[in-house]
């Protein structure tokens, strides 16, 4: 929604690229912007929500002082890098809400204030002129051409098209007229012809756009299930690593005092490990790393469904849509290009295909619905047939009482239509249409087509064979979702037979024909008793008890607003095939999560190796052994991975923002993958780090 | 029962089925089990008791030490290992030394570390079978060999003055005998290996078991005593090593355990022999 | 044959056994906790509790029950230790100091066996077969009743309850070990093990000592201190006692009864829940585990890294000699591996890092495979934890058999397995903290640090073996070791049964391709790493202090 402005059109992210979810790019210019916001973020008060975090302020508080009592380089260098690891932390999050800021900014500037003319009823005439914060639900308020819509609403009266380019960024403008399902009109948008009168829906103050831009900011963000369950683990290892170095203490004098002959050293004195150490300690155990970025990960996760136009009511219906195992699609639109299609000429036994398609052609050539026109398109691409100018034709048009459409050209008179009223007709006309023209029609409906009878005169010439085609692509993106474990429900209105047809080209697993909204609301409970999440589309009124039912029900933003308000999601693009994005996207948050997690608590490892020798090397010179990376001195140790600690935060924010790369495939492949990036990264890559940090700062005074 | 509040319930159903249980766990299977195992295997339920000259002498699968009075080996038998069972073999006590492995300094008052003992348990059995006790990390005089190092001079801290260091210098500094009474708790330890090979004296016979009660040596530990006994009571060596063979059980099925032989039952069939 | 060659065919043989038995024990055990019908004893035993046995309870009573049954069974094991020159079979024996009493009673009611005291000159028979032994059945049983539980909340769906606490408890005591125990017995006798009533039988030895031969129903309590994973001995030297562990196939035996259950237990667990893969997975991940464990110790033991060892040339000091250095340590790692806590040798004078991994083996929270039941569960609540850190990697809520890893779910798993560390660590820091516990310790410098964790480790985890030198029958450690136990095993206890409760509530999930496995090598991996790195290593800075510091000088 904001894309027009922060984005330039064309910059925004395609929906796929390369098969995989795109993310957020990371400007490093907002590091530096959100510095400021991520100092602030010091403020224990707000800090103490993220228990890691709070404890490295602790021990960085606790430090500082240590560090003014007994100063040393050493001490105030680990002050300086565990107060960096605090405001690392806060950056990551203040990052992640800048952009969600600029955008609600953006929103902010649509949402001016505009006046109302407010109806005394729906058919009055009369109007008085309030301001558009004073309406309430069930006002009515007339608006015309160059007035900005004073609140979200339905049309009630009237037709008009509407510039909606404020809130979705297309510019192309939108029809919205009462009645249907186009007749949901969002405050702030711009009426362009015409007058309608809308019915307001919102309440003050909580109209769609005042919820975007809390959304968009993370205002009112409340932490998801999943990431109240990781925070709890979190919570739990860092009382476990408390308890741990905590009670080192007692341990460490013990050690200390059985061996008289070892001096003090900056780590080890007689009052055991020193505070500072002891608190390098804590931090370095500590889960910090997915401490430092979690918030940042969901408000990342929430900023990438805005980016493709998709606004999450709340950060728990984008973590079920990582969970959804069943879609429901409709047909029109989602999995289908939504009209039929000529895709065969066939002709009755002693008639060429030339010439069933010549008539064929001439009856539609002023067929202007879609069916007709690709019988022209078709009959030209095929059989070479252009398009021609006649003169003195006499246009039969289709009506529901003749159910066909044709020509009269002097005394040629060709016909298309439904089979038993073109058959009706040529036999009125005096012809006997044989039985194979039967066989024909049950043949192609068999298979799911609609046939067209073409009969010219007396005579039967053939049947044109319409059919439903699927977009492109369609049938590997469900081979995805199969792997991906999703299963997919094509939703049509069509008869079973045309449904399983079209079902089986476009490779769904199953398919709800002649679906009622009631058929609908029966499917999605009966998967969700067999425990699965159902996620859907929808944009009728008719559609909102499903949608409601349904764990991520994406609404179209061209629905109604009984739609909108019913889904837990609007699309503003109000594109179904989307609904796949947003199960990619809703996946990708939950991984990013996971693999930083483990990438967390596999740095451990490291850590552990690097600082317990430096602490203990002095009394108990064995331990040395376990300075397996060689570190220069218990100083250099300490502090090298204290830095490495900070840093790795930095250095994984803009994966925190883009979310960990993501290719559909079984969860088995998923995690070795995931595994062997974060699991053995997370191993593998604090020894190197440390080791290369120590290298450098081994150097620096009272490193030895 | 039912009008009882529940968590009185709970509680008189606990009680009830603690004594229930109690009765079919704690008295009538180890009653039965008592029957059946005296009924079937009498001898070995009882304790697998030996008899010598009408009396009882002992089980056969306890320990006892072969001592006199004094406490010296009583050298016509085969002598078991070292005991941390009350004074030696009391089944009443059964205990293991606990000591741990790096227990080398003695204590500051004569307390000898486990170190200590190995080596002088080494050096007393080496006498004894006239084989050398040597040992690695053992002084000649059997303790153990261990200093304790300070910035100028170490400390033989084993070997109470006016002992002579086991060796002169470490590493260019003096050793010194260990003064009694002396806290050298601030000097490093440094144990010393020495030149000794693989020691005469097997391992079982200069380590307490786990029990106290080990009714076994090992095969070598009972060849070393061999030819003491041979002597002692005058028969050939040859027939000492054929009971010792006869007295010595292998691994059950060939790998199970370590070929052990039984002291209480060789002495007993020396006795007799 | 080399010591080293029998003692891996030792090993080998045993997993050979513990494999032929798998599959019957383990489906014997699944039908056990799932008939409807009860036997004449037990509808006996039921009607003389006043219970009853088809009414099903929620977790919430299900631990009520459990928890009333353990505070009465304290109650009773402390009186009879009181009492008992008041009752028969005493053998003259006064009666037990308080705090060795308290002390003792919640050692066998928690399934730790810890021994505060001498067992050949503190307990009369009576106490030992009525009282303590008692407990190694039901303190099992209780073990398998809570891992059942737990399973059933997996395996149940949209369900209130999670089975009857009673039932469970008599069918495990008397269906699954009662016959087992009995059998062993038997064998136990045949192999040398005493079984009589007398008293001491005084006799004067060769040379003219006296020996005072001691009596006691011991192969009835031996049998089912390996089977129920319990440990107490008989006697102060446990299972290196000859009439306790007479010769080198006993002690096979009492090795492979105190693993079988507990190695039986993940097929149990499969069958319950439908999928007999996920059981192998279980099964997998303490097996790996426990091998390794197993050989590493062996390695270090027979490697005898320590000055002591290479003075002697092995490390024999407290191992006996007919079980050999290899037999003792798989022993050793064993009955640390499960909560057995019996020992055929003396872990005190086990090389530092032998030492260690016994240690070690305990702070992986006895999962691997843990003791009687108490294995199974706390290896799910380590499944859970994973499951939860992996499934987010496959991008779902995670989902382990079917059942959603939710706040709840984390929340109670993660109190789980942070109860043992805790107490553990908080435990020992106190202990070392104060100059007057220091004392107890046998031996000085690292060592004597390694004897004080082992022994809140050992308390805590319900083990009860010990690196013995330490004293501990001190009101000091006999209260604080008590508490350790308690806590460690009953809040992990009502934890799980919480878990129980919530996860038979779910409607289960069904598997599909986005389901994260949890029945491949994958995850086997990743929960033998989350035991490895999240559980133990927490324990790595007290480690480097004892047993590492000792063997690294």
């Amino acid at each position: 929604m904001s894309t027009p402005v922060l984005e330039a059109p064309g910059k925004a992210p395609a929906p796929k690229r390369n098969g995989r979810v795109g993310g957020g790019l990371l400007d490093p210019k907002q590091l530096l912007t959100s510095l400021p916001d991520a100092v602030k973020k010091l403020n224990p008060v707000t800090l103490w929500r993220n228990p890691v975090m709070f404890i490295v302020e602790i021990g960085a508080v606790f430090t500082t002082v240590l560090a003014v009592l007994e100063p040393s380089f050493f001490a105030w260098a680990i002050v300086v890098w565990l107060w960096l690891t605090v405001v690392f932390a806060n950056l990551a999050e203040a990052v992640a809400e800048g952009r969600g800021k600029a955008q609600a900014a953006t929103l902010r500037a649509a949402k001016r204030d505009t006046t109302a003319r407010r109806l005394k009823s729906r058919t009055s005439q009369e109007w008085d002129v309030v301001g558009a914060p004073e309406l309430k639900q069930g006002d009515f308020v007339v608006v015309e051409a160059g007035e900005i819509i004073p609140g979200d609403g339905d049309v009630v009266e009237g037709i008009a098209s509407v510039d909606e380019s404020a809130i979705t960024g297309e510019s192309a403008p939108v029809i919205r007229e009462s009645g249907g399902d186009r007749s949901a009109v969002t405050g702030g948008t711009k009426v362009l012809s015409d007058r309608i009168v809308v019915e307001i829906t919102q309440k003050p103050g909580e109209s769609f756009i005042d919820r975007m831009i809390a959304l968009v900011e993370g205002a009112n963000r409340q932490k998801t299930p999943n990431e109240i369950a990781l925070n709890i683990l979190l919570a739990a290892l860092t009382i476990i690593f408390l308890v741990a170095t905590a009670t080192m203490q007692p341990l460490a004098i013990y050690s200390k005092s059985i061996n008289l002959g070892v001096p003090d050293s900056l780590a080890l004195n007689a009052n055991g490990v020193t505070g500072v150490v002891l608190v390098s300690l804590l931090v370095c155990l500590i889960p910090t790393t997915i401490g430092a970025l979690l918030s940042a990960i969901g408000i990342a996760g929430m900023d990438r469904l805005v980016q493709r136009n998709v606004l999450a009511m709340s950060g728990r219906a984008v973590e079920a849509a990582g969970d959804v195992s069943t879609l429901l699609l409709d047909k029109t639109g989602t999995i289908t290009l939504g009209n039929r299609q000529a895709s065969e000429f066939v002709p009755v036994a002693g008639v060429t295909e030339q010439e069933l398609a010549e008539a064929a052609q001439l009856s539609s050539l002023a067929d202007e619905t879609p069916e007709g026109r690709s019988i022209v398109v078709f009959a030209k691409q095929h059989y070479g047939l252009r398009e021609r100018q006649i003169h003195g034709a006499e246009w039969v048009q289709f009506t529901a009482q003749t159910r066909m459409s044709g020509v009269n050209l002097g005394d040629r008179q060709v016909r298309k239509g439904a089979a038993t009223a073109v058959m009706k007709w040529a036999r009125d006309q005096g012809g006997h249409p044989t039985d194979e023209v039967g066989h024909l029609v049950d043949g192609i409906s068999g298979s799911g087509g609609t046939p067209l009878v073409v009969a010219e005169k007396g005579r039967v010439l053939g049947v044109i064979h319409l059919k439903d085609v699927v977009k492109q692509g369609m049938r590997e993106r469900f081979d995805e979702m199969r792997r991906m474990g999703i299963r997919t429900v094509m939703i049509t209105g069509d008869n079973p037979l045309t449904a399983k047809a079209i079902a089986d080209e476009a490779g769904v697993d199953d398919f709800l024909a002649e679906a009622t909204p009631e058929d609908k609301l029966t499917l999605i409970r009966k998967e969700q008793e067999g425990g699965r999440l159902v996620a859907m589309t929808g944009d009728g009124t008719n559609d909102a008890p499903a949608l409601a039912q349904a764990d991520v029900g994406v609404a179209m933003n061209t629905g109604t607003s009984a739609a909108k308000e019913a889904g837990n999601m609007v699309d503003l693009d109000s594109n179904p095939t989307k609904l796949i994005e947003i199960v990619e996207i809703g996946k990708q948050l939950l991984i990013t999560r996971g693999a930083l997690t483990t990438f967390s608590i596999a740095n451990d490892i490291a850590k552990y190796f690097a600082i317990i020798p430096a602490m203990f090397a002095a009394v108990y010179p064995g331990l040395d052994a376990l300075n397996i990376m060689r570190l220069a001195s218990p100083q250099s140790a300490v502090l090298s991975a204290v830095v490495f600690n900070a840093i790795v935060i930095i250095a994984l924010i803009p994966l925190a923002l883009r979310g960990v790369r993501y290719r559909p495939s079984s969860a088995s492949k998923l995690l070795s993958r995931n595994l062997y990036i974060y699991g053995l990264g997370g191993i593998v890559a604090p020894f190197l780090g440390i080791k290369i940090i120590d290298l450098f700062i081994q150097f620096l005074p009272g490193m030895s | 029962m039912e009008r009882l509040p529940s968590w009185l319930r709970q509680h008189l159903a606990a009680l009830r089925a603690v004594v229930v249980l109690t009765v079919l766990l704690g008295v009538i299977y180890p009653l039965v089990t008592t029957g059946v195992a005296q009924a079937l295997f009498n001898g070995k339920a009882n304790g697998s008791i030996v008899q010598a000259g009408g009396k009882d002498v002992g089980s056969a699968i306890i320990g006892q030490k072969f001592t006199d009075k004094d406490g010296n080996p009583v050298k016509k038998y085969f002598q078991s290992r070292p005991s941390a069972a009350g004074d030696g073999y009391d089944p009443t006590s059964t205990s293991a030394s606990n000591l741990g492995p790096d227990d080398i300094v003695d204590g500051p008052n004569g307390g000898q570390s486990l170190l200590t003992q190995v080596c002088a348990r080494s050096k007393a059995i080496g006498e004894l079978a006239g084989v050398s006790g040597a040992r690695p990390y053992c002084t000649p005089d059997g303790v153990g060999a261990v200093l304790k190092v300070f910035p100028d001079h170490a400390v033989s801290v084993n070997q109470a003055c006016p002992a002579t260091p086991f060796v002169a210098t470490y590493e260019g500094l003096k050793v010194e005998c260990g003064k009694p009474g002396e806290d050298y708790a601030a000097g490093r330890t440094v144990p010393v290996r020495g030149e000794a090979g693989t020691p005469a004296v097997p391992a079982d016979a200069v380590t307490a078991s786990g029990s106290g009660l080990d009714p076994h040596i090992s095969p070598a530990y009972a060849e070393l005593q061999a030819p003491r006994v041979a002597r002692e009571r005058g028969i050939a060596l040859d027939k000492v090593k054929q009971l010792i063979e006869a007295n010595t059980t292998g691994r059950t099925f060939g790998f199970m355990g370590e070929p052990a032989v039984n002291v209480l039952e060789l002495n007993l069939s020396l006795d007799k022999a | 044959m080399s010591t080293t060659a029998a003692g891996m065919i030792f090993i080998v043989s045993l997993i050979v056994a513990l494999g032929l038995v798998h599959k019957p024990l383990g489906d014997y055990m699944y039908r056990v906790y799932t008939t409807t019908r009860h036997n004449v004893v037990e509808r006996g035993v039921y009607r003389l509790l006043g219970v009853r046995a088809d009414a099903e309870q929620s977790w919430g009573v299900y631990a009520r029950s459990l928890l009333a049954f353990s505070v009465i069974s304290i109650l009773v094991v402390y009186g009879m230790q009181r009492l008992q020159d008041k009752l028969p079979l005493s053998l003259g024996m006064k009666p037990v100091t308080d705090h060795i009493a308290w002390n003792t009673a919640i050692s066998f009611v928690t399934n730790t066996n810890w021994q505060a005291y001498s067992g050949e000159s503190t307990m009369g028979y009576l106490v030992q077969m009525s009282a303590l032994a008692v407990q190694n059945f039901v303190s099992a049983a209780v073990g398998m009743a809570v891992a059942i539980a737990l399973v059933r909340g997996f395996a149940r769906r949209k369900a209130d309850t999670i089975g009857n606490f009673w039932v469970d408890l008599v069918r495990g005591s008397l269906r699954i070990l009662l016959p087992i125990a009995f059998v062993g017995a038997l064998v136990l006798v045949a192999g040398g093990l005493i079984q009589n009533l007398s008293g001491l039988h005084e006799v004067t030895t060769l040379t003219g000592g006296t020996q005072g031969i001691t009596g006691g129903p011991v192969a009835s309590q031996e049998a089912i201190k390996e089977l129920g994973t319990n440990g107490g001995g008989f006697y102060n030297a446990n299972s290196a006692h000859p009439f306790e562990n007479t010769t080198n196939w006993t002690n096979w035996l009492e090795v492979f009864l105190l693993l079988v259950i507990p190695f039986a237990l993940p097929r149990t667990f499969g069958k319950l829940v439908g999928q007999v893969k996920q059981g192998y997975a279980i099964l997998a991940v303490m097996g790996v585990i426990a091998l390794t464990s197993v050989l590493l110790t062996n390695v270090f033991e027979l490697g005898g890294n320590a000055t002591v060892p290479q003075a002697v040339g092995a490390a024999m000091e407290g191992k006996e000699v007919r079980f050999g250095v290899s037999d003792s340590a798989t022993f050793a790692a064993s009955t640390t591996l499960t909560s057995t806590g019996a020992v055929n040798s003396f872990h005190d004078s086990f090389t530092p890092f032998g030492g260690m991994m016994t240690m070690f083996n305990m702070m992986l929270g006895e999962v691997a495979p843990g003791g009687v039941g108490s294995g199974l569960y706390g290896m799910l609540i380590l499944a859970v934890i994973t499951v939860f850190v992996a499934g987010l990697m496959v991008g779902r809520t995670p989902e382990y058999l079917g059942k959603k890893i939710g706040a709840r779910e984390i929340k109670l798993a993660s109190l789980y397995f942070l109860v043992t560390p805790v107490l553990v660590l908080i435990g020992t820091a106190f202990a070392m903290g104060s100059a007057e516990q220091r004392a107890s310790m046998l031996n000085s410098g690292p060592h004597g640090l390694s004897e004080v964790l082992y022994a809140f480790t050992s308390a805590s985890n319900n083990n009860g073996s010990a690196f013995a030198g330490i004293t501990v029958n001190t009101p000091w450690y006999d209260v604080a070791l008590g508490l350790c136990m308690v806590f460690g095993r009953f809040l992990p206890i009502v934890l799980a049964l919480a878990l129980a409760g919530s996860l038979a509530r779910q409607a289960p999930v069904p598997a599909g391709a986005g389901t994260l496995p949890t029945h491949r090598p994958q995850f086997v991996g990743m929960v033998v790493g989350v035991t490895i790195i999240l559980v133990a290593l927490t324990f790595l800075p007290a480690l480097a202090l004892g047993p590492i510091a000792e063997g690294l000088s």
